[in-house]
């Protein structure tokens, strides 16, 4: 095992080595073929365009699985609000789970969180700057303190166009990968800074899931009509703007700006739905009676 | 000197596995597998340098340089700049299901103690 380790090792190519061929090849055709002064996006998009498809599908199952695995029995519309519409099933089957003082306070403060309309009485405060300092945890507002709402608000349409930036100028180093990644993050930045009901008309499994498979689609449809138009699959079938401009790469920036949609949409639902996961308190049908009475007696 | 790069990444790789091996915590087994994931980055970077050359970008080549020359010489190699970013992407999305796995564990059986987590013992 050891030998054959030292062995691959000592094989590995050192600083000194010569480009592999598929390197070569992949700068050598990025300007004249693809019209692209980046090779990376060159080769993410169209040298290895149809091992990029692959990844994405690779994601796009990974996500479906994290919808099913998050999924709960109760019925829900969307992310969060999951344990009031579990509220019902929760009080026959476990009232008291767990209930001491602390988690009390702290389920109550989720709850109120999560009623929609409850912003108004029932000790439900917008921001915690209303609150008088050394008031006990758990915290009850919902967004954060003014200091944090200001530096976001100035960070948030900085870091927005840098990520559309990434993709649009797709001759620069960049792309749809860290594209998505940063829309990502200004959404969750948007969520710490505001709290949920800011995002809710957007975080929606509905409208997540619907551009999700949109993007899918979007991209299979840029490698299908290369086989269509042009005889292999993935090949260019737009027209080639000048280099240097946002449109030089023609099929690469199609493929580029939908897998941003993919991208953002895809790990936006993983983290919600992550974020917004609770205990299913629907009971199992059928067979499993056994196993739930052993986790009773626990 | 790249070795050193190497040797770090097989390094990054023994620490992800022997977490993953000896710890029971399931959080802790997953950080172990994001470890070896990023071993597996670092690898990978490492491989594409090349001793003095530069980023492969096309765009606005040093002083003294054509795009075309770049092309034929000292660049890092992109083709493994691509496999990095398609292995992150991979990696992050491996991680959401782990982890959403775990949850449910937790959920079911009120603890992350992979030893309690009986229904797969024999």
């Amino acid at each position: 095992m050891a030998a054959a380790l030292g062995v691959a090792v000592a094989g590995i190519p050192r600083e000194h080595a010569a480009l592999p061929l598929i390197a070569r090849y992949a700068l050598e055709i990025a300007i004249p073929r693809w019209k692209l002064t980046e090779p990376v996006n060159e080769i993410v998009y169209g040298t290895r365009g149809f091992d990029t498809f692959g990844e994405t599908f690779l994601l796009l199952a990974a996500v479906v699985s994290v919808i099913v695995i998050t999924r709960s029995r109760e019925p829900r519309q969307g992310y969060f609000g999951e344990s009031a519409a579990g509220a019902r099933e929760q009080e026959q089957d476990d009232p008291a789970v767990g209930a001491d003082a602390t988690a009390q306070r702290a389920r109550s403060a989720e709850r109120l969180e999560q009623r929609d309309q409850a912003s108004k009485g029932e000790g439900l405060v917008e921001t915690p700057d209303a609150v008088p300092l050394g008031t006990p945890a758990p915290e009850r507002a919902e967004a954060m303190t003014v200091v944090v709402r200001t530096a976001i608000r100035v960070a948030l349409p900085i870091l927005a166009v840098a990520g559309l930036y990434l993709v649009v100028w797709g001759y620069s180093p960049g792309g749809g990968f860290p594209g998505g990644a940063v829309m990502l993050g200004v959404l969750l930045l948007v969520y710490a800074a505001f709290g949920r009901r800011k995002i809710s008309r957007v975080i929606r499994p509905d409208l997540l899931e619907t551009l999700e498979l949109a993007g899918a689609a979007l991209i299979i449809m840029a490698e299908i009509l290369g086989l269509v138009f042009k005889g292999s699959f993935g090949a260019n079938w737009l027209p080639l703007a000048p280099e240097l401009t946002p449109l030089s790469g023609g099929v690469a920036q199609l493929f580029s700006v939908s897998e941003l949609i993919e991208v953002a949409t895809g790990l936006t639902i993983a983290v919600f739905a992550l974020l917004g996961m609770s205990h299913d308190w629907a009971r199992d049908e059928g067979s499993d009676s056994a196993d739930r009475g052993e986790e009773q007696g626990r | 000197m790249i070795l050193v790069n190497y040797l770090a990444a097989v390094a990054l790789f023994g620490t992800g596995l022997y977490v993953l091996l000896t710890r029971r915590n399931l959080i802790k087994i997953v950080m172990g597998l994001s470890l070896m994931e990023a071993s597996t980055y670092l690898f990978l970077v490492s491989l594409a340098y090349r001793a003095g050359s530069t980023a492969p970008v096309l765009l606005s080549p040093p002083a003294g340089k054509t795009a075309k020359q770049l092309a034929h010489g000292n660049v890092a190699d992109p083709v493994l700049q691509n496999f990095c970013l398609t292995a992150v992407v991979i990696g992050v999305a491996v991680t959401a299901v782990f982890l959403s796995v775990v949850v449910r564990v937790a959920q079911h059986y009120r603890t992350l103690d992979a030893d309690r987590v009986r229904a797969m013992r024999g």
